[in-house]
């Protein structure tokens, strides 16, 4: 290795570190935040008594915000959505990228195109139209509107990692008697799970966070945790370092999955996006 | 071939005509307004003698907002429950969301929530289209109101505040009363005594002193020991709540309107002469003495800067001090004190004020339930405990504000009670009653921002009220 | 059995429109009332059939927002391209240093954004915030970062950058992972310096991979709300008031709502526009890099 490598080698680190900090030094503060107590939030930086009181009160549900409830709701919720999408869209993804049929681009089009309408333009129209429905303030009401956030991301990647997959494996279990459908879930699907863990991760992360929906179209029942972690702020003091500890609180799940399906997680959306 | 093409265009625009009303009202629609006025209030049908468990068994659902008035409700709603028999559901919702999810709410005409929060501006967007329940009626009903809830206990500007007849400019005080006070905020000024002990100063008497004061404390105290402290906190954000605290209490102190009333048509005055120099020496005091970054300040960096020490001064709602004044609450604990500010050219202190109300939704199916719950949480014996045991403050009815335990309590803050007091009879909504309130002031605030960043006063006021006068009046 | 072949993948994606069509009728509703002159002060609303866009379109305001909008979504999708992929030819080198700091590259993106938008509002406050603290031994304690119509952009943008770059590199880290071995090899062979393999090999095989992070990116930025919103709320001034700020004061803030949702609708045509002609550049690259393949 030549010095010059070695020294290109070395900035190139330096660079990701600095990178690095740049992206966790929020997060390292968050958490130092979280465990202030509420009277040194503003007048200490790195020096302060550290107190867990901002995790018991959030996870203690007082403060009359139930933040267990919340989290339970957004578990359910986001799990429920992902879960829902991926069953309705692979069976999408994989049409669209094995079969040439008219309108196709049209259809996937389409399906992206729900995701550009500014959630304003529908949520008051949605509000009454829950409301009328019984859908209001219930995980089912809540799972059907965060499709519009998984479904669309899902079907579009996954789409390129179907149209990856070399057909003659399929091909080939076909003439060995397979029908379509057994040639879906034998072959293709064990080898798209890759691309499946990564997209379930990102869809996840995006119905987890999502704020406007919960905000309007929930009430106690079905309330999420963002708008949970943002309810500290109240009209006394700003208890940042409770919301802080709510949201910090609120990353475990999508983290918890992360790590689980990490080994997919990089090498799976290696096959992504390239075929047409 | 082109009378079919005709025939058929014109059958589509008449189906689509015939289904767009039914299908407008099937979603809500006309939005909650009702066409028909009801002849008669729901209070009419109360009749007997007043009676605590006349709704036995009901739920009532509230939409509160995060607040330590909310706080104090939720740990007393057991006694409510006891008193009543009515169960009492609620949602609380962080401050900032809290309108947004109450609007939506209203204005697609169900009635989700049964009893609100509100202040006495939302008061001026929601009565006009018929969202709020005129609790008139139900306070004159001596069958749905006991005579303990005792109406001249409040503070009559604060009953008045909250009253409208629903006509843009027409003053407040009379009309329907469309929510009911239940604490409230004047605006004053409090400040950390220990700097001004140390610099030698005293409070300001007049506007000119206020800003001189600004400047020393900035230039001064960092060297004083107080690091990186500035002279005055004040609200800047792009927001209606610029505007209302501070600002608009000196305003209103020099004899300044918004908008001024000719005939029932509202003309912007927010560039007479004299507002524009008033507002030029605002900014100019922010500049000279106020916060950095003060275009993003909002209640919540106003009033933990002056808990943390960072500023002298705060010129905004007493409650805001008060929580950071309060022993243990922050390194200025027990180091802040009260006092009126400065008075106007002519010893004015008019004041403008915040009053957070309940309100009841005119949608709601279980008026008198809500009128019991109404009553109970506006009533003394609730709101005595809450001040006295929680931060149910400022309070306002005039029996607790003299209570002797109230007043034990507050004795702590130096300056607070005299303040009050001083203020109390001149304190009133200082704004022009007119239903465009949000916009108009959210437009003033990005004004006072825009002369703030050195943008030529006379221009961008002209400028605002140009655009305000086709918007309002 | 013929037609059943045909209509087959037509089935298969039936449940995923269905799903999702049901928005079509509250997003066909909201269009509906932007025909009207529905306001809190006008709850019995007239029909007024394009007056609230004609309203829009000459509106300073409108134009303005316009302006803020395609400066924010440009600019950020833009950093946030160049940094993510730059981070993922970083981490591609699989050093130690890279390989350790992979695993918490997706933090950012696990902090819901309005959440993160405080906490940098919070840190960039020059009185009590932590970068002016940290800033103030080189002289820039003192700088305020959002009080002037640029810097009130820029610190948008730069929480944008930092809650979407992972986003970015991910997908650019999973795309380098995955082009084939054999042209770098042969390029090794000849003697290729690296900027010249990597202009010529590297970017047009990763740009496929990258181009939908960016049309995600892109179209959401366009939608930017929460962000700003508790940055800066717009301001100073009007700077920041993106195009569904403004429809949300107008709509909801203000209660005039047909003309505030006339505003969303004008953005969503934005969005699709946008969305179509960035498709279809996808569309050809992806031919591209299959014959190149």
């Amino acid at each position: 290795m030549t010095v010059r490598k070695r020294l290109l080698g070395w900035l190139a680190d330096l660079a990701l570190i600095l990178y690095f900090l740049f992206a966790l030094f929020p997060i390292a503060w968050m958490v130092i935040l979280s465990l202030k107590p509420a009277n040194e939030l503003f007048s200490t930086y790195f020096s302060f008594t550290p107190t867990l009181d901002g995790y018991r009160t959030v996870l203690g549900d007082s403060e009359g915000i139930p933040f267990v409830r919340f989290f339970v709701n957004s578990l359910v919720v986001s799990v429920g959505a992902v879960v829902l999408s991926l069953v309705v869209g692979l069976p999408a993804a994989y049409a669209s990228a094995r079969w040439r049929f008219k309108g196709s681009e049209n259809l996937m089009f389409t399906l992206l195109s729900f995701r550009f309408a500014p959630e304003l333009t529908v949520i008051i129209p949605l509000f009454v139209l829950y409301q009328k429905l019984g859908l209001f303030d219930t995980y089912v009401g809540m799972i059907w509107v965060l499709q519009l956030v998984t479904l669309p991301l899902i079907v579009w990647i996954m789409r390129s990692y179907f149209a990856d997959l070399t057909p003659e494996l399929e091909q080939a279990a076909l003439l060995d008697g397979y029908t379509r459908k057994q040639a879906f879930f034998k072959v293709a699907l064990p080898l798209v799970k890759p691309g499946i863990a990564a997209v379930s991760l990102l869809a996840f992360i995006f119905a987890w966070n999502n704020f406007v929906f919960p905000l309007i179209l929930t009430s106690n029942e079905a309330q999420t945790v963002t708008v949970g972690a943002l309810s500290f702020l109240g009209g006394d003091r700003p208890k940042y370092n409770l919301t802080a500890a709510a949201a910090l609180v609120s990353v475990v799940p999508p983290l918890l999955l992360a790590l689980t399906i990490q080994r997919y997680l990089v090498r799976g959306l290696s096959f992504g996006a390239v075929k047409s | 071939m082109d009378t079919h093409v005709h025939d058929r265009r014109r059958f589509l625009a008449l189906t689509a005509g015939a289904a767009a009303t039914p299908l407008l009202a099937a979603c809500g629609a006309g939005f909650g307004s009702d066409d028909k006025k009801s002849d008669g209030s729901a209070a009419d049908d109360v009749t007997g003698s007043f009676d605590w468990k006349r709704e036995k068994g009901r739920t009532v659902k509230a939409l509160l907002n995060k607040h330590p008035y909310t706080d104090a409700l939720i740990a007393d709603l057991k006694s409510f429950t006891a008193k009543t028999g009515i169960k009492v559901e609620y949602d609380v919702f962080p401050e900032d969301n809290y309108f947004d999810k109450l609007t939506v709410d209203l204005s697609s005409g169900r009635a989700s929530y049964d009893v609100f929060m509100l202040g006495a501006y939302m008061v001026w967007q929601y009565g006009p289209p018929g969202w709020l329940e005129d609790l008139g009626p139900w306070m004159r009903n001596s069958s749905a109101t006991g005579a303990e809830w005792d109406q001249a206990d409040f503070f009559p500007n604060l009953l008045q505040a909250d009253q409208w007849s629903l006509k843009a400019g027409a003053p407040l005080g009379q009309g329907g009363q469309y929510a009911l006070p239940w604490g409230w905020e004047t605006n004053v000024v409090a400040y950390n005594t220990e700097v001004f002990g140390k610099l030698g100063l005293k409070p300001a008497e007049t506007f000119d002193e206020l800003r001189e004061i600004a400047g020393v404390i900035k230039r001064k105290a960092p060297a004083a020991g107080y690091d990186g402290m500035y002279g005055i906190a004040v609200r800047g954000s792009r927001s209606w709540a610029t505007i209302h605290p501070g600002f608009m209490t000196m305003y209103a102190r020099n004899g300044l309107h918004d908008f001024t009333v000719h005939g029932g048509k509202l003309r912007p005055a927010m560039n007479t002469p004299e507002a524009i120099a008033f507002t030029q020496d605002w900014a100019g005091m922010v500049k000279q003495g106020g916060p950095p970054s003060w275009t993003s300040y909002t209640w919540y960096q106003c009033s933990s800067d002056l808990g943390a020490k960072k500023a002298g001064m705060l010129f905004d709602a007493d409650t805001a001090a008060y929580f950071q004044a309060v022993a243990g609450a922050s390194p200025a604990s027990g180091k802040i004190a009260f006092h009126p500010g400065p008075k106007g050219p002519d010893g004015s202190l008019a004041t403008n004020m915040w009053i957070w109300s309940l309100g009841m939704n005119a949608k709601s199916r279980k008026k008198s339930a809500s009128w019991l719950f109404l009553q109970w949480a506006t009533g003394k014996e609730h709101l005595r405990k809450a001040a006295v045991t929680n931060n149910h403050i400022d309070p306002v009815r005039k029996s607790i504000s003299q209570d002797a335990a109230y007043k034990d309590k507050m004795k702590h803050l130096p300056g607070f009670i005299e303040t009050f007091e001083t203020v109390v009879d001149q304190t009133k909504i200082q704004f022009t009653p007119q239903a465009q309130f949000f916009d108009a002031t959210t437009s003033w605030a990005a004004a006072l921002q825009e002369i703030y960043g050195g943008q030529n006063a006379k221009s961008v006021l002209n400028g605002l009220a140009g655009d305000l006068a086709s918007k309002v009046g | 059995m013929g037609w059943r072949l045909t209509l087959r993948p037509y089935f298969l994606i039936v449940p995923a429109l269905l799903l999702t069509c049901g928005i079509l009728y509250p997003f066909g509703l909201g269009l509906y009332y932007t025909l009207f002159d529905f306001s809190a002060s006008k709850p019995q609303p007239d029909m007024v059939r394009f007056e609230n866009y004609r309203t829009v379109f000459t509106q300073d305001a409108f134009w303005n927002s316009a302006w803020v909008t395609v400066l924010y979504a440009v600019g950020a999708a833009a950093v946030e391209t160049v940094l993510g992929v730059a981070v993922a030819l970083l981490l591609h080198r699989s050093s130690l240093v890279g390989r350790v700091l992979e695993k918490i590259l997706i933090l950012p993106l696990m902090i819901a954004p309005v959440i993160a938008a405080i906490m940098w509002k919070l840190m960039l406050q020059p009185s009590v915030g932590v970068v002016n603290h940290l800033l103030k031994p080189f002289g820039l304690g003192g700088v305020q970062w959002t009080d002037t119509p640029t810097g009130a952009l820029l610190s948008s943008i730069a929480v944008d950058v930092w809650v979407y770059t992972p986003f970015v590199a991910i997908l650019a880290l999973a795309g380098l992972r995955s082009l084939p071995t054999s042209p770098f090899e042969a390029a090794a062979v000849d003697g290729a310096g690296w900027w010249y393999t990597f202009r010529r090999l590297t970017l047009p095989m990763l740009w496929p991979y990258v181009l939908v992070a960016v049309i995600f990116r892109f179209m959401d930025s366009l939608k930017v709300f929460d962000i700003i919103y508790a940055l800066t709320e717009g301001g100073p001034g009007d700077s920041t008031v993106v195009l569904q700020i403004r429809a949300y004061l107008e709509a909801i803030r203000f209660q005039r709502y047909s003309f505030g949702i006339s505003y969303t609708i004008v953005l969503w045509a934005v969005v699709y526009l946008a969305a179509m002609v960035l498709v279809r550049h996808l569309g050809k690259i992806q031919r591209k890099a299959a014959e190149a393949k």
